[in-house]
């Protein structure tokens, strides 16, 4: 026993690195294991308190692009609802009977781009009605998935994570295929297993399917930049420019997808 | 008390001045400069060895809270201070410090302070691209971060260790 002590005592220092470093890397590995896991208490209030003073400094200087971007959305929601408003005799049973979604809309208090795996947090949170695996999207395409809320805050994996897939659809020919992330660049992603026979041209729109899940269907994504023929694979690529702006983003919606529980309920019986 | 006390401010600027300034900024996808690790390197001479590990678990986890990353920089840290008895050596050769408390550029020369940051800088930053590389497994991209990175931090800490110094002679 004395021996142990006095063997503890001399290499103290290599024993205590070794002891964090396993704790530092089973705690890495844990976050890594992201179905297991999630994020593991990485989102929580003081955080999120921090980065939301810091966000409050930063807005007001991009008030400007805010405010243009918000008036061009309503002036497209203004254009949708006067086409309600001449076909139907009764909106407002439109509106209240057989809502499919609700968007809550929130600010984003930190944002990174730069990262091999990318997080948004934003600044509503349980207390607002947001839960994990909400899809988020802003006015101009999606931006993530919530993967973790506190009482006031929620993260949001992006797309641009090494681990993010999302199910896509091509608009024109409807096949569908998967968004990827090649981790390097915010304004590209990369769509893979597009079927031999289809071939895309740059500006080409790429949407959500409701194969996903997880987002409505018919979200804008983004458009082709590249397209890829593979004489070799059986399926083709091609690298698409986000629709969303990554870099500036502020102002976006979760959204709560009101049939969800029922289709989970009834996607657990055949499992 | 009185160091005990800008050690804590200079640990609270730092990991804010990294986690609100730093993270945001963009040069490319490959650079991503660390400048916290500044705290670690300014500690005495004479701070125990333990003592060295603890601060930089907690520095790193500090940092970690804030990126969503648990472990990453912890791991990096702790291992940069883990390494820090070794590279003074190393940086130092023969030269003895008898009547200087901590490594700061107001009392040791620039060149021993940049092979000094050089050394350490490259150990964190090597240690944390491959940790991030657990989900992130293309080597040569790996690399070209640490390449890429690396000038840039030591640049960044040379600057503010400057500044820092500046302050110092005014006093």
């Amino acid at each position: 026993m004395n021996n142990l002590g006095s063997f503890i005592i001399k290499h103290h220092f290599v024993i205590l690195f070794i002891l964090l470093e396993v704790i530092s890397i089973l705690l890495l590995a844990r976050s890594q294991n992201f179905h297991r896991n999630r994020l593991v208490n990485t989102t929580n209030d003081a955080v999120g308190k921090v980065y939301e003073w810091s966000s409050e400094v930063g807005n007001y200087f991009r008030l400007n692009t805010a405010n243009k971007q918000l008036a061009e959305e309503n002036a497209l929601l203004r254009k949708q609802l006067s086409v309600v408003y001449d076909t139907t005799s009764c909106t407002y049973d439109i509106l209240n009977g057989d809502t499919l979604y609700e968007y809550i809309p929130a600010q984003v208090v930190n944002n990174s781009t730069t990262q091999a795996n990318n997080y948004i947090i934003i600044n509503k949170g349980a207390a607002d009605g947001i839960t994990r695996d909400m899809s988020v999207m802003s006015t101009e395409g999606i931006v993530g998935v919530v993967i973790d809320v506190s009482r006031h805050y929620a993260s949001i994996m992006s797309l641009l994570h090494s681990k993010s897939v999302v199910g896509v659809r091509i608009k024109e020919s409807q096949e569908l295929a998967s968004l990827k992330w090649e981790t390097n660049n915010y304004r590209y992603g990369m769509v893979e297993d597009i079927p031999t026979h289809i071939v895309l041209k740059q500006g080409d729109t790429i949407l959500t399917s409701s194969h996903s899940y997880i987002f409505p269907e018919d979200l804008m994504v983004g458009t082709v930049e590249e397209f890829y023929p593979t004489a070799v694979d059986a399926l083709n690529r091609a690298k698409i420019r986000f629709a969303t702006d990554f870099a500036t983003l502020r102002h976006v919606y979760v959204i709560n997808d009101l049939h969800k529980p029922e289709l989970d309920s009834l996607k657990a019986r055949f499992q | 008390m009185n160091k005990t006390v800008l050690q804590i401010i200079r640990f609270v600027v730092l990991v804010l001045f990294q986690v609100l300034v730093i993270n945001h900024i963009r040069l490319g996808g490959y650079v991503h400069p660390h400048i916290y690790l500044i705290f670690i390197m300014l500690l005495p001479f004479n701070t125990p060895k333990w003592q060295l590990l603890v601060l930089g678990f907690i520095l790193g986890l500090s940092i970690d809270l804030f990126t969503g990353t648990p472990g990453l920089h912890a791991g990096a840290t702790t291992l940069m201070a883990f390494c820090r008895p070794s590279i003074i050596k190393l940086v130092s050769g023969n030269l003895k410090f008898e009547n200087i408390q901590e490594p700061s550029l107001g009392q040791i020369d620039g060149m021993w302070m940049f092979r000094y940051v050089l050394c350490m800088v490259f150990v964190h930053h090597f240690a944390l691209f491959f940790l991030e590389s657990f989900s992130f497994h293309l080597i040569g991209q790996v690399l070209l971060r640490i390449l890429l990175s690396v000038p840039v931090s030591i640049f960044l800490i040379m600057m503010i260790l400057y500044i820092f110094k500046r302050e110092k002679k005014k006093e």
